[in-house]
């Protein structure tokens, strides 16, 4: 199981990528890619959350994959959508 | 047949397989044959599923329940096989809707094509709560009548000024959705001369029912001189009797409004 | 309702369901007779009868409603004309659609799931009671306020369909349309609650040998239903609040205006939209399998195949809204795309109707109503389905869109489906309420039943010219409307002869049998009709093969029969009497424990509704985020208040009353094997909860691509509020992480500071966003100035609903670990903690989406 350090640990990683976030503003890298780093930042932090604060990966993989039909059904609907303008 | 009027690009398949020609000819012959097909499907196993009901009814004795394969109160539900029938007739039905839908996708891309820019006319439609008004080429604008050449395509982009609308032509097999902030495009070729009604097909309000506005196609020549007499932003040149009276309609239409016409009536 | 068993015993509970023994547990769970038992039970049974009877009512409402179009549409009818102004007969006709798609037809259908799902399953109850009686009141209450609206200058006038910017208050600007709207968001509330507790349920409490594989067609249809209802409402809950905001507050998304917002509706709407057909469908071809294969005598044809087909189209009908929009201006690959999904989706349809067909051949089929209502059903969905493959070619949509094609083809599948469910209704009504229906009568409201329905839609396909919601037409079509019109009183008119019917049978009908069919085989013919308050006597196990009860109950029960079965109570949220919900030791003869019963009644799901009501009645006057000016608005805002008061306390009451679930062991559990209810529950809602929030971000970034993404501003002008912001947030899921692991180690100060913390840190994220907003509104930016202030209060301003709705819960468990809670279950903070991280989750994106990019 997770120990209090390990929460811990992870609180400091999450406070760390957040401010992380907010700095590639300020490195001078193009729009999008910009876009991909921050993106990807809050998917890794949204990881850390739900497979340790929330447990999943100690959990059966059920739970994850339930959640990960909601997502799904989300992103389906907002990228076919936007894509149907373009 | 109006096939000169399709553009010079060939379309690479066999002609006669996709329909070519005015909207409304291509959708009479593909509305025939799924009427042919539907009504055949439907007529061959509705009449299957009436002559099994009343072939295996209780008391027929064609029907049977084995002894070793009663179903049991309680029992845990299994199916009864037969699945090579099911499967004969699924792989059926789904060539046949495949075939289908693959023969309408191909004038589907036929529609899509339209005409060739050069050979038609451009009219900007723009709905608005409850009448349509006409935009052509020389920037003339009508209201509540458009006034079309005979075997000559017409290009329509359409939009609206308030809600969401439609615009549908019913007798020429044309129709498209009239949305805010965006322009839809679609195209349709009247080969008789006459007098059509365009109505609205996307409920928009109290006027909806009365939101409609006549097409007049005319014989090329008199098409030509009646253009030839209007100029642009110049609404009011040439009234005549009958589109007087369509502009009262419109009218009739705008006043079941409650709230005030975003745009004051413009008579052609 | 006389009972014929011998055993009843009249002084348990004055009721009739006790016709075994075991199952009396000597509190005063009201008897059936009485008033005060329909408004505080929450068992399952009682639960469907009162949705099946209350969805009969809008049904007939919604009759009503269309009679008075038919009588409209009798002739073309010039300004001035006909029963029904303009403003009327749009009223009506939206009306009509949404109450018969909302309030009648899937409540209709969740009565039969309620009542047949447990007893199919084997389950003693769904899997939370009050939960239960809540999305019932809920859906009562959402119906009532639907009724309100009609007194309030009008009610919604848009179609059902609600198409932007038509549903805007520029454009409807009555306060009925925003009560109609506010309406379904109350219904979606209630439908939520209940496909968490079905999935739950469902998954969780089969009886031993039942896999899914197993399961009876009719759970399997109302097990995808509700999947299916879990995603798609969430998304319809997205546009309904986005819309609820734009008329109440202010907020301009769907405005003329705004960039895409006609468009974004569509697709929000038809993302929910057409998953809801089949929502609605399913259930009804559940009936028909179950139907068909009691009155053949056969078992189905491919019962795997057509479990796999019902599967893919309820995976499928996600992936094919965009077939209601082939007109708009979406590019022409999606819509290829599309088309083929479409015709896709059909293919599986296919296969389930042959399969029933096949099913017939080789049977004994007995002529009975429920088969009769059955088989007219599926072949009125022959037809209907054979006119929406038209539709699916895109060529001939062009031409029929907004036209009576549509309509007709739509009533012919969906009142196809009504067919089936009335079939379920004459089928289960011996069961429900002990006693036979007149047959004579059944098959005689078949006949007339069957003749007004094809008398009022097929004429509709040969006028199909005539445009939608209009009733000015071309006069050739008139004759095949009057013919439409006729049919459709003979229709309205034969329900009369099922009424007459029922209700009398439901009172002197013959005396029914545990299982009048035969050759049924489902677990609900077992029992008696109608059916033990429990269910059954002992558990169901399916364990050799077939259906059998192990008497654990009578093993270990002492002959005080006030005592309940023996095995833990598993809570249902409130105070829990015990933690442990032990599984072998039943069987055996160890020492019993002695725990209350599960507990039936419950006030607060009714008052907890009545709450909402008065609430969401109070808002519909808010119109730019302000009430109304004078007596009338001073009302409204006190009415919201009432009903906020209301609405929290039944919560906080609903908390601490002490109320015991259904007591189960877990048999078939998968893919939930070993997690409990409540965790599975909240991970369900959870699931649900993406999607809203999906919808929101979604319309947000469908706006800007709109707009052109990198031309929108972003509204904060920097982003260190919200990186602030992001700190607290993060540091409030640890400390919450840090409550459980105290209340695992039972250290209760540990426990009440770190929840604490948790409160206090939400409260600095509400001032931290509170001081930011008001400094926006300073600099003269409100709601309505642009959609891109839109789209940033209202996504932010959901996300800091969800906060506060936490920060109370917070409070709450606060409160109750001071005083020694959670430290031997600590259950209550671990779901709080699942709710409270998926919040901060949610941050976590909206933070870059918002400040950053």
């Amino acid at each position: 199981m997770v120990s209090t350090k390990l929460y811990t640990a992870i609180y400091a990683a999450l406070f760390v990528s957040a401010t992380v976030q907010v700095l590639v503003e300020f490195a001078g890298l193009s729009y999008w890619l910009a876009f991909g780093v921050i993106l990807a930042l809050s998917a890794a932090k949204a990881v850390l959350v739900a497979a340790y604060f929330q447990h999943l990966r100690f959990e059966p993989r059920s739970l994850t994959y339930l959640v990960g039909i909601g997502l799904a059904a989300a992103l389906a609907l907002t990228l076919a959508a936007s894509y149907s303008l373009l | 047949m109006v096939t000169e009027l399709m553009p010079a690009a060939a379309f690479p398949l066999q002609s006669g397989l996709v329909p070519r020609g005015t909207r409304a000819f291509v959708f009479e012959r593909i509305f025939e044959v799924f009427l042919l097909l539907g009504t055949l499907v439907g007529v061959v196993v509705v009449g299957y599923m009436l002559y099994n009901a009343y072939r295996y009814r209780s008391g027929s004795g064609k029907g049977h329940v084995d002894e070793g394969n009663r179903l049991v109160l309680g029992e845990l539900p299994s199916g009864s096989g037969g699945g090579r029938k099911l499967f004969t007739s699924f792989f059926m039905s789904m060539v046949i809707v495949v075939s289908l839908v693959s023969w309408t996708y191909l004038t589907l891309l036929y529609v899509e094509e339209g005409p060739a820019d050069d050979e038609s006319l451009d009219v900007e439609v723009e709905g608005y709560q409850f009448g349509w008004r006409f935009t052509y080429p020389n920037g003339h604008t009508t209201d509540g009548v458009l006034r079309v050449p005979a075997d000559r395509p017409v290009q329509l982009t359409i939009t609206t000024a308030d809600v969401f609308h439609n615009f549908g032509i019913t007798a020429l097999r044309v129709k498209s959705d009239a949305i805010p902030g965006q322009e839809t495009e679609t195209w349709f070729t009247a080969d008789e001369p006459g007098t059509y009604t365009a109505r609205c097909y996307e409920l928009c309000g109290v006027g909806h029912s009365y939101m409609s506005a006549e097409v007049i196609v005319m014989p090329p020549d008199e098409y030509e001189a009646w253009y030839a007499n209007t100029t642009a932003d110049n609404a009011t040149a040439n009234g005549s009797s009958a589109d007087a009276s369509v502009a009262a309609s419109s009218a009739v239409a705008q006043s079941v409004a409650p709230q005030p016409s975003l745009r004051p009536a413009v008579v052609p | 309702m006389t009972d014929a068993s011998p055993e009843r015993d009249a002084a348990a509970d004055g009721g009739h369901e006790v016709a075994r023994g075991g199952d009396d547990h000597g509190h005063d769970f009201p008897g059936r007779g009485s008033i005060k038992r329909w408004f505080v039970t929450t068992n399952h049974k009682d639960v469907g009868i009162l949705y099946v009877v209350t969805s009969l009512f809008f049904l007939v409402l919604g009759g009503v409603l269309a009679w008075l179009m038919r009588v409209q549409l009798l002739a073309p009818r010039a300004l001035g004309e006909g029963i029904l102004s303009p403003v009327a007969y749009n009223q009506t006709v939206s009306a009509h659609g949404l109450l018969m798609v909302f309030w009648f037809l899937s409540p209709f259908a969740f009565g039969f799931a309620n009542y047949v799902v447990p007893l199919q399953l084997g389950a003693k109850d769904l899997a939370f009671p009050r939960l239960n009686a809540l999305s019932y009141w809920l859906y009562l209450f959402s119906g009532i306020l639907f009724g309100v609206s009609f007194f309030q200058g009008g009610t919604f006038s848009g179609g059902w369909t609600m198409y932007a910017p038509l549903n805007v208050p520029t454009f409807t600007p009555d306060v009925g349309a925003s009560t109609a709207v506010l309406a379904l968001v109350l219904f979606v509330a209630s439908v939520t609650v209940s496909s968490v507790n079905f999935l739950t349920t469902m998954h969780r409490m089969r009886a031993e040998g039942l896999t899914l594989r197993n399961l009876p067609l009719f759970s399997w249809t109302i097990l995808l239903t509700v999947w299916m209802m879990l995603f798609a409402f969430a998304a319809l809950l997205a546009a309904l609040l986005v819309l609820s905001s734009d008329r109440l507050l202010g907020t301009t998304y769907f405005a003329m205006e705004s960039p895409a917002g006609a468009l974004l509706w569509t697709h929000l709407f038809w993302f929910f939209g057409h998953p809801e057909v089949y929502i609605v469908f399913f259930p009804a071809l559940g009936v028909m399998a179950e139907v068909f294969q009691t009155f053949t005598g056969r078992r189905i044809v491919g019962r795997k195949w057509f479990i796999l087909a019902m599967v893919l189209v309820a995976i499928q009908s996600f992936a094919v809204w965009m077939h209601h929009m082939f007109l708009t201006s979406i590019n022409l690959q999606v819509k290829t795309l599309f088309m083929i999904t479409t015709i896709g989706i059909s293919l599986p349809f296919d296969l389930m109707v042959f399969a029933l067909i096949y099913t017939m051949l080789k049977g004994k089929i007995r002529f009975t109503t429920p088969f009769l209502f059955v088989f007219g059903a599926l072949l009125l969905f022959i037809i209907g389905g054979i006119t929406g493959v038209f539709l699916g070619a895109v060529v001939l949509d062009y031409e029929f869109r907004g036209t009576y094609w549509v309509v007709a083809h739509f009533h012919y599948v969906m009142v196809g489906g009504v067919t089936a469910l009335v079939g379920g209704l004459y089928y289960w009504f011996p069961k429900m309420t002990g006693r036979m229906y007149d047959e004579f009568l059944g098959k005689l409201h078949f006949a007339v039943y069957f003749v007004g329905f094809n008398l009022l839609y097929f004429p509709l396909f040969v006028a199909w010219e005539t445009p939608r919601r209009v009733f000015d037409y071309a006069p050739e079509l008139a004759p095949w409307h009057q013919l439409a019109t006729v049919g459709g009183f003979v229709l309205g008119l034969s329900f009369l002869i099922m009424f007459y019917n029922l209700f009398k049978s439901a009172f002197v009908g013959d005396p029914a049998p545990d299982n009048p069919w035969e050759h049924a085989t489902t677990a609900e013919w077992a029992v008696s009709s109608p059916p033990p308050l429990e269910n059954f006597d002992g558990t169901p196990t399916y364990r050799n093969g077939h259906l059998e009860f192990l008497d654990i109950g009578e093993v270990a029960q002492s002959e005080d029969r006030s005592g309940g079965p023996t095995g833990a109570a598993v809570s249902d949220g409130g105070v829990a009497a015990s933690a442990t919900t032990t599984v072998a030791t039943a069987l055996s003869t160890a020492e019993a424990t002695e725990v209350e019963g599960p507990s039936h009644a419950s006030i607060w799901p009714f008052v907890l509704s009545a709450g909402a009501f008065l609430v969401l009645l109070g808002l519909s006057s808010l119109q730019d985020a302000a009430f109304p000016e004078g007596m009338v608005g001073a009302a409204y805002a006190t009415t919201a208040v009432a009903g906020g008061v209301v609405t929290l306390g039944s919560l906080v009451a609903m908390g601490l009353e002490p109320f015991h679930g259904p007591v189960f062991e877990e048999g078939e559990a998968w893919p939930f094997a070993g997690i409990d209810n409540g965790k599975v529950g909240m991970w369900i809602f959870l699931a649900s909860d993406v999607v809203l929030f999906g919808g929101f971000i979604g319309a947000y970034v469908f706006t800007r691509v709109a707009f052109g993404w990198t031309g929108w501003e972003p509204i904060p002008p920097d982003p260190i509020p919200g990186l602030v912001n992001t700190y607290i947030l993060l540091t409030s899921s640890f400390t919450v992480v840090l409550a459980l692991v105290a209340a695992e180690k039972r250290h209760k100060w540990g426990v009440v500071t770190c929840l604490g913390a948790t409160f206090v840190l939400g409260i600095g994220f509400l001032i931290n966003k509170g001081l930011e907003w008001q400094h926006l509104f300073h600099e003269g930016l409100w709601l309505s100035t642009n959609v891109r202030a839109s789209t940033f209060f209202l996504t932010t301003g959901l996300h800091a609903a969800h906060v506060i709705a936490g920060l109370l819960v917070a409070l709450y468990l606060t409160a109750r670990a001071w005083r020694g809670a959670y430290l031997e279950d600590s259950r209550s903070v671990e779901y709080f903690g699942l709710y409270w991280h998926f919040v901060d989750i949610v941050w976590l994106f909206l933070f870059p989406l918002f400040y950053i990019l």
